[in-house]
């Protein structure tokens, strides 16, 4: 007899086989360490002056050790250091990017640009995929009334003209980071909570269901324990070509000024250089969209692998 | 088929009804405060009322009798002194968390403007008298003086007090006063009148709607529904020639790819796919502009006067949209490719060709009609982008516009004419899936 593998076990070894697929997924380990990096440098320069509450204050000073904070005490963050000495210097061994118009390190920023758009698609990631995951299955296992709610929640977003609504909830909430969360959270939990909804409504037929049924196990353990196991798959697909997506939204808020505010983002970063490239200073505009090239890159094809490995029928899903 | 139409025409009712509640909640709820955010933190009370008034803003959200005046801030003597800081005879205790008027003092409210007569306005009051007499008087209110008495109580007890201002505000004083003992204030409150208990910022947008009247622009003071018909036009000009080009295109390359399926120029285009989709939307149009308009002067770079003009956009419009129509199409002919009438089609000497155009292209049109009908609200947005860098003054820039000058009205329009345009195309093409299969009208 063949021994039985686990979808996940048949999913990886297809993906172990790609070797493209393997290499994304490197270079997206490669992307994380580079954002985990920033994140180190962004708290080391912050965490003296972070209000912390008195209950939290041996945490903090925790943290102030092993980040060594106090070594870099009142000094600017390198990412802010300004040298106006150095304007527009072009690549070199000190600034292996160049430095923008302030004479800051470009590659200092670009880092932080990563870090920031990690953020972004992890955040919105949390905020998107439970929303999704319970509403689909909730409207897919139980249906009647509790169905009908949830397709008309989501046939109201759906209808909505996509980037000017994620821009108008940032600009209700505010600008800065946590409205660049809620404008893309809000609206992207949409297409995840209908293929759930779907496949939910799939599984409830099976007669794995109907087994559990008999023996008398309640709805809720049958559908969080049984059903959402079969269906993870298409969270994870989703997950990998959502992130992507949501890193370019980030941008494109930034450039417009609706997102991060005073913090080198990709899209502040390209608003800034733009207009720099007719002088001929092409280093910053460069290493920047080269960066987000490769991080959206190594996603989609990346999730394109995932996909294809896990779940082919997705494929006709329009994003 | 009517029958079919009818119930589908009727479906669409609470998804319209939701997306009015949607735009609702989320520009007048969660907004906060537009009058602030258009006139900014220092503009006179006075103003702001002015502004509220005129967008309806001041009401109650859903219903109530009651609607807020800026002429005196909601005070919470438990978090602060807020306007009283400065008031004789009155005194501030952070500690207890509430305002004393000490026995024998006269303490004038402080307004920050003189009341609307006309209106009515009413006062509540959460107070506490151990000890003694206190009242707050109206004077100069349209029948005279009017006064409310403050029995005395040692627990926290709450008063109110209607009155109409005169025909002269300026008159107008409104004042706590304490005798034989201190009165201590909690809360104080100004509510002002509204006609009816419905007439709320709902039902004034609901009003609004229904006379496809969608407010005025903070900014220019100009109609909405002026502005969206100016702009219409030369969105449409850009994005309806953008998104044939864009269609025939990866139609093209679609159905190349499908002709030369598993075979370098298929793969080819998949990589191109991915990569041209890869690239950030701004990349494109920066580029663009830089090589094209700027490196090569092939086009002009800014602007809206010829057809020349548009070329550059709608180029990268295409270009920037193509991976991911190519994608999407390639994948919708090779699912045609594997079905049985294929095999038949092959079987019975159909040539590859053959196949191609005649069988699979015709039952691939449905999802590409699909796609042509659901792109139609997009065509209205514009895009906002490309119409934002290349100076075409159309929706998009309006409302690119609109957004860095935080112009509610603008932005809750064009949001809500975008969803209402996705629903009717919706409709029509769920009815066009009806009259060309009879399978849709039995679900």
């Amino acid at each position: 007899m063949r021994p039985s593998h686990s979808l996940w076990a048949d999913a990886w070894r297809q993906l172990r086989r790609n070797r493209l697929a393997m290499f994304c997924l490197w270079l997206i380990g490669a992307f994380a360490c580079v954002a985990i990096y920033g994140q180190v440098v962004y708290w080391r320069y912050r965490i003296l002056d972070a209000p912390a509450p008195p209950a939290l204050a041996p945490v903090k000073a925790v943290f102030v050790k092993v980040l060594m904070a106090e070594r870099v005490a009142g000094r600017v963050a390198p990412y802010n250091r300004q040298d106006l000495g150095r304007q527009y210097s072009p690549p070199s061994w000190k600034h292996p990017m160049g430095t923008d118009g302030l004479g800051r390190d470009v590659c200092q920023r670009v880092i932080q640009g990563v870090r920031i758009a990690f953020q972004v698609g992890i955040v919105t990631s949390l905020i998107a995929i439970p929303i999704g995951v319970l509403l689909g299955c909730l409207a897919g296992y139980f249906g009647g009334w509790l169905d009908d709610v949830v397709v008309w929640i989501y046939s109201i977003f759906a209808c909505m003209p996509t980037l000017l609504f994620v821009l108008a909830i940032a600009m209700m909430v505010g600008r800065g980071l946590l409205g660049v969360y809620l404008g893309i959270g809000l609206t992207t939990w949409v297409g995840l909570c209908r293929l759930i909804r779907a496949e939910v409504m799939k599984h409830k037929q099976r007669t794995y269901v109907q087994a559990a049924r008999a023996l008398g196990v309640g709805h809720y353990r049958i559908l969080f324990r049984h059903i959402l196991p079969n269906v993870f798959h298409i969270v994870i697909i989703t997950f990998s070509l959502r992130f992507p997506a949501a890193i370019g939204t980030e941008v494109i808020m930034s450039f417009l000024g609706i997102g991060v505010q005073g913090e080198p983002s990709w899209g502040v970063m390209i608003s800034n250089a733009r207009l720099r490239l007719w002088y001929g200073v092409w280093w910053e505009l460069a290493f920047t969209t080269a960066a987000i090239f490769l991080v959206v890159l190594a996603f989609n094809l990346f999730g394109d692998a995932l996909r294809d490995a896990l779940d082919p029928r997705l494929r006709t899903q329009r994003e | 088929m009517l029958r079919y139409i009818v119930r589908r025409t009727l479906y669409m009712i609470p998804t319209v009804f939701g997306v009015i509640v949607a735009t609702f909640l989320l520009f007048n709820w969660v907004g906060g405060d537009p009058a602030m955010m258009k006139l900014g933190k220092n503009a006179s009370p006075r103003l702001l009322e002015d502004f509220d008034a005129q967008r309806g803003y001041n009401k109650p959200l859903l219903w109530g009798r009651w609607g807020t005046t800026r002429a005196f801030a909601d005070a919470d003597f438990a978090r602060s002194a807020g306007a009283w800081r400065d008031v004789a005879g009155a005194e501030h205790r952070p500690e207890a968390g509430s305002l004393v008027v000490r026995d024998g003092v006269e303490a004038v409210v402080p307004l920050a403007f003189d009341l609307y007569p006309g209106e009515t306005y009413r006062w509540l009051i959460a107070y506490r008298l151990p000890a003694g007499r206190a009242e707050f008087v109206v004077r100069g209110a349209a029948d005279g003086a009017r006064s409310v008495a403050l029995a005395p109580s040692s627990a926290w007890r709450a008063a109110r007090l209607d009155f109409r201002p005169g025909a002269d505000a300026g008159e107008l004083a409104c004042a706590v006063r304490a005798g034989g003992g201190d009165l201590e204030l909690r809360a104080l409150r100004l509510r002002r009148g509204v006609a009816h208990a419905f007439d709320s910022q709902l039902w004034f947008y609901l009003r609004q709607l229904a006379r496809l009247d969608f407010g005025a622009s903070h900014e220019t003071n100009q109609r909405v529904s002026t502005m969206i018909r100016d702009g219409l036009l030369p969105s449409l000009a850009l994005t309806v020639p953008m998104f044939i080009a864009g269609l025939l295109t990866a139609v093209t390359l679609a159905l190349l790819c499908a002709f030369f399926r598993n075979s370098p120029v298929d793969r080819f285009f998949v990589v191109l796919g991915v990569i041209l989709m890869s690239v950030n939307y701004i990349v494109w149009i920066v580029l663009g502009q830089y090589v094209l308009g700027y490196g090569v002067r092939l086009f002009p770079v800014w602007g809206f006067e010829s057809w020349r003009y548009l070329v550059l956009p709608c180029l990268i419009g295409v270009v920037s949209g193509l991976g991911s129509e190519l994608r999407f199409y390639r994948t919708v002919m090779l699912d045609e490719m594997y079905r049985d009438y294929v095999r038949t089609a092959f079987a019975k000497g159909v040539g590859r060709r053959g196949v191609l155009f005649r069988h699979v292209l015709k039952n691939a049109m449905i999802p590409i009609l699909t796609g042509v009908v659901m792109a139609i609200p997009f065509l209205y947005t514009g895009s906002l982008l490309l119409e934002t860098f290349f100076g075409i003054p159309g929706l998009g820039r309006m409302g690119v516009n609109a957004l860095n000058s935080s112009d509610v009205d603008v932005i809750r329009a064009l949001v809500f004419v975008g969803a209402m345009i996705y629903v009717v195309a919706h409709l029509i093409t769920d009815i066009s899936y009806a009259l060309v299969d009879p399978r849709v009208r039995l679900q």
